[in-house]
């Protein structure tokens, strides 16, 4: 479980992320929600270390996040960011292992354990059979497959995603978090991800953490969280809440 | 494989030439016979004119073309290459600084002590606070430092005597006359060990080539890589200079051509193969540098400069259009 416990990020006199207290729970999917510019992906940095608080403690089970070495805090957390950069005609299979960075020495040699966690992360995504293409063959579903690989091959029990839907058709959307959601019942990866999509997160998450303008409205299940209330405190827009004919999550239609 | 086989050969074919033509062209059995012997005319070219000449040719070229490569890598940017970023003309200016004082410096001492400079003077004045520094400020920087370098090394030339400052002329155009056995020894010693470094890098590299964030996520300090491996690039221009003269554009072809004629897609075979391209280019140049005009050495740098320019400006268009400059 990762605690938050009065954390502000950002600048002392204008911080991003203004006090809050909140926690991640273990083994779920969790997803962070809320309007642009609201401190989402300051706050997914902050958990991964990219960020450091101003004030406040972010605990991993009840270790200050802050005290661990970068290696043994990547060896528990991963973080995809939202624009990773794609070498030069790098091949997907040469990606997925630099994964493995935090579990080698600078100039160990390649293990079985290695070779298995990224073959197990290639038939995870379902690219086993693309290593030796590059990644600018791909489609725009199969790239992004390609880096979650990337990090699924770390092997932490925790992953963090920045907006791991965007530019993606509808489809492999729902494709991807159909994914992560596999992964974290099947091994209990702890799963955190920023989306836009309110229907698409009620739909795919276990928890929800819903901020706007950078303090918390409401964290906890979908079911409680996206209320009409909420909705209108968080993006500052008055919708209509019912449910998903489907799945019976909360659906929300703005008015 | 079957590109690397033709990069090697390419190589091989290169060194050959170069051991075989020049003011007297010499046939391949002439040197090979003087390989096991003391005398005759294949020995005395191979062991004497032509021999160390095409050695250091190789060596720097590599040195170079590797510290190319790396920088190429490190800001993801085909233009930054220590040419480019003004190191090599710090470490000109640098070598030209104390043979002008009378300094009892060591040229490589003097090379790797202005190249380090000019590198921190470039980094000083890019640097942004909390800000990855982009590559093109550090090009546009580079360059400036580099045009600096270059002006002052001439104007000191002034102060020189009139011989020394031909020298002078000759070398900071790249020339690699007067190579001796001792000078190939040190930049293949040095350079193999900086290689060697370097190649422990490439992980390093391969994961900072993902970008800052990335590269943090996966435990990786990403500051002190970054020095690290710019420290390396910086020593391996250097050692390349000290003994070539900062000759132009080598380092900024090498790393390009040495990914298509490998076809490497790895951080390791990349880095390798600009290494290669290096002494590719500049065996190359110095060849022609020796056989273009008969009876005159012009230096190698003139060459490669006028492949290089060229390049520069096809490079920087095709940059321009990609909207990364």
């Amino acid at each position: 479980m990762i605690s938050l416990e009065n954390v502000s990020i950002g600048y002392s006199e204008r911080p991003v992320i203004d006090n809050l207290t909140t926690e991640v729970p273990q083994g779920k999917v969790t997803t962070i929600l809320g309007p642009n510019g609201c401190g989402k992906s300051t706050l997914l940095k902050a958990l991964a270390c990219l960020k450091v608080p101003t004030q406040g403690c972010i605990r991993l089970d009840g270790i200050d996040l802050s005290t661990l070495s970068s290696r043994d805090r990547a060896r528990k957390i991963a973080i995809l960011p939202q624009h990773p950069i794609a070498p030069d005609g790098v091949r997907v299979g040469d990606l997925v292992r630099r994964g493995r960075t935090p579990w080698r020495g600078a100039l160990s040699p390649w293990r079985t354990e290695d070779q298995a966690a990224c073959d197990e992360a290639l038939v995870a995504v379902h690219l086993q059979h693309d290593q030796s293409r590059t990644l600018v063959e791909l489609s725009g579903g199969q790239r992004q497959r390609a880096w979650l690989a990337l990090v699924l091959a770390q092997q932490t029990p925790i992953l963090l995603l920045d907006e791991p839907t965007t530019h993606l058709d509808l489809v492999y959307q729902i494709e991807l978090l159909q994914l992560l959601r596999d992964r974290n019942r099947n091994s209990g990866l702890t799963v955190v991800s920023i989306l836009h999509d309110l229907n698409l997160a009620a739909r795919f998450s276990d928890h929800l953490i819903l901020l706007g303008a950078g303090k918390l409205v409401d964290a906890g299940p979908p079911d409680t969280v996206l209320s009409a209330d909420n909705i209108r405190a968080g993006f500052n827009l008055q919708a209509l809440v019912t449910r998903d004919p489907i799945t019976s999550a909360p659906m929300v239609v703005p008015h | 494989m079957i590109r690397w086989a033709i990069l090697i050969a390419i190589l091989v074919t290169s060194v050959c030439l170069a051991l075989r033509y020049g003011q007297i062209s010499v046939p391949l059995d002439v040197l090979w016979n003087g390989l096991g012997t003391n005398d005759g005319p294949g020995s005395l070219i191979l062991g004497t004119i032509r021999g160390p000449r095409v050695a250091v040719a190789m060596g720097g070229g590599f040195v170079l073309g590797l510290s190319g490569a790396l920088f190429q890598t490190l800001f993801r940017n085909p233009l930054a290459s220590p040419d480019v970023l003004g190191f090599t003309s710090g470490a000109g200016l640098a070598v030209i600084f104390a043979v002008s004082f009378n300094l009892a410096i060591a040229p490589t001492i003097a090379a790797v002590a202005g190249g380090v400079f000019a590198a921190l003077v470039v980094a000083a004045i890019a640097y942004q606070k909390g800000v990855e520094t982009p590559a093109i400020t550090l090009i546009l920087v580079g360059l400036g430092i580099g045009f600096f370098a270059t002006g002052l090394a001439t104007f000191l030339m002034t102060v020189l005597p009139t011989s020394s400052a031909l020298e002078a002329q000759r070398w900071l155009s790249g020339s690699l006359s007067g190579s001796t056995w001792g000078n190939a020894g040190l930049v293949c010693g040095l350079g193999s060990l900086l290689a060697l470094f370097a190649l422990a890098q490439s992980r390093a590299l391969g994961v900072l080539e993902l970008g800052n964030d990335m590269a943090k996520g996966l435990g990786l300090s990403t500051e002190a890589s970054r020095w690290t491996i710019s420290g390396t690039g910086v020593l391996l221009a250097a050692v390349g200079v000290s003994l070539t003269g900062p000759v132009p554009f080598v380092a900024l072809i090498a790393g390009p051509l040495g990914a298509v004629l490998s076809g490497a897609t790895t951080v390791a075979g990349r880095l390798l193969a600009g290494g290669m391209a290096g002494a590719i280019v500049l065996v190359l140049a110095d060849l022609v540098a020796r056989v273009a005009i008969p009876n005159t050495q012009l230096p190698a740098g003139v060459f490669t400069g006028l492949i290089g320019a060229p390049f520069l400006l096809w490079r920087l268009g095709v940059e321009m259009r990609k909207g990364r400059v």
